[in-house]
């Protein structure tokens, strides 16, 4: 399994519970953390920088501690 | 508010200008009524010393005129060849009266020189026999003709005329002398140009005792010690006070001298100075003159406060016209490249970027459009993307 995965499954969740548009926050956060968050799948290896934008992102933009 | 933002450099940049557009057009403005209040101050000194001359001129005309009529008085003639005080006093008292009426206020006979005395005084009939020996005097006396001319006299200042006075046979016979003090003059000034008048004599000319005793018995206060070198003979205005004078009256230049801009209160007042002289060319006096030119100022500032109203109203509508365009032509378009962006990387490969115009961001509209295309071209090729697809 992969961290960033599971984190954008969060993320994903969030976006979908909040009724916000998935496209603009998704890249917002793709912009924030440098990567392609439609990319990541259970195959993208870890990288805890990587991990620490993402959660960073997560809790500037949608509020949430993941 | 970004500080960092182009907006704000812009509004910036505008409130300078704004600031030093608003600066100049006040500093403007004040040179431009210091120049014309200096230029008021010296119309003003001009003016004075120009209609001061006219009322001089007219009143020798006028004197001279009576002297010219009275040498002509066969009775008048007849009673000062014979020195009989009593009748020349009955003959001229009622025209004295009259003559006083428009100002004339000292009317003399003379014995002739050697010894050359009063010898009536029609305005203090009781006191004769002084000898003379002032300038008019002696001019009279060398020319035989007419001498006119101020003369400063213990207590004030006075435009006199004197003339020989010939007899039946036309010899002389003696002088006829007459006079006017100045100090109604500012007073006549006052009326014809609403400027007020102070009219000083040089304390080096006026007997200090003899000023205390006038002062006494005309019942007005005794301002001996109120200036150094300078008395205040007579003014137009209720107070001393916008009398302001620091130096010797001799050294008043012929043309006069503007000396400054004060307030009193909401008026402003420009002030300046001209000499009078006597008629043996002495500065024995001065005319203080004092414009009111709070009309002026008053104008200026409304033309000041318009000025700044209409200068902040149009650089703030400059402000509002130059962001408006700046929003339209560069922040709106640039806005809307960062949600393309955003969205493509959020995973829309649908959303273009439209070129909005031809100039510099439309030609980056474009460069980033294309940027776009190659990017989805790239991203379509992804197998995790096909895999969610």
């Amino acid at each position: 399994m992969s961290v960033l995965y599971d984190l954008r499954i969060l993320i994903e969740k969030k976006i979908a519970a909040d009724g916000l548009d998935e496209v603009t926050v998704k890249g917002e956060i793709g912009l924030r953390t440098g990567r392609l968050v439609s990319l990541i799948s259970v195959r993208t290896p870890d990288d805890p920088v990587a991990i620490a934008k993402m959660r960073q992102a997560a809790k500037d933009l949608l509020n949430i501690s993941i | 508010m970004k500080w960092n933002s182009i907006r704000t450099k812009v509004l910036a940049v505008l409130a300078v200008c704004l600031a030093v557009g608003v600066g100049g057009t006040l500093m403007l403005l004040n040179y431009s009524f210091a120049k014309n209040s200096q230029a008021l101050a010296v119309e003003s000194v001009a003016g004075a010393q120009r209609l001061f001359n006219i009322l001089e001129t007219r009143e020798i005309s006028k004197m001279t005129a009576v002297s010219d009529t009275l040498v002509l008085n066969q009775q008048v003639r007849d009673a000062f060849a014979a020195r009989d005080r009593g009748l020349l006093l009955t003959l001229n008292a009622p025209l004295y009266s009259e003559l006083k009426t428009q100002g004339i206020t000292n009317w003399m006979f003379h014995t002739p020189e050697p010894d050359m005395a009063v010898f009536l005084r029609l305005h203090s009939p009781q006191k004769f026999g002084d000898p003379l020996n002032r300038f008019i005097d002696k001019e009279v006396v060398r020319t035989h003709a007419i001498v006119a001319g101020n003369e400063l006299a213990k207590a004030g200042f006075a435009l006199r005329i004197i003339r020989p006075f010939p007899g039946p046979d036309g010899k002389l016979i003696g002088y006829v002398e007459f006079g006017e003090e100045i100090g109604r003059f500012i007073h006549e000034m006052k009326k014809q140009t609403g400027d007020d008048y102070g009219l000083l004599l040089n304390k080096r000319f006026v007997n200090p005792k003899f000023w205390a005793d006038t002062s006494a018995s005309l019942h007005r206060r005794d301002n001996w010690a109120d200036n150094p070198t300078f008395v205040v003979a007579d003014k137009t205005s209720a107070t001393e006070s916008i009398i302001q004078f620091q130096g010797d009256l001799a050294n008043v230049a012929g043309s006069g001298k503007v000396l400054d801009r004060f307030n009193d209160g909401d008026s402003v007042f420009v002030r300046g100075i001209f000499p009078i002289l006597d008629a043996a060319n002495n500065t024995v006096g001065a005319m203080f003159v004092v414009r009111d030119i709070s009309g002026v100022y008053r104008s200026m500032r409304n033309t000041q406060n318009m000025l700044l109203t209409v200068s902040v109203a149009g650089l703030l509508l400059v402000a509002v016209l130059m962001l408006t365009l700046l929003n339209r032509l560069i922040f709106r378009r640039l806005d809307r490249i960062i949600v393309v962006a955003t969205r493509v990387v959020g995973g829309d490969f649908q959303t273009e970027i439209h070129v909005g115009s031809p100039d510099e961001i439309g030609r980056f509209e474009q460069l980033f459009e294309q940027f776009r295309c190659v990017f989805v071209d790239l991203l379509t090729n992804v197998p995790e993307l096909q895999e969610k697809d």
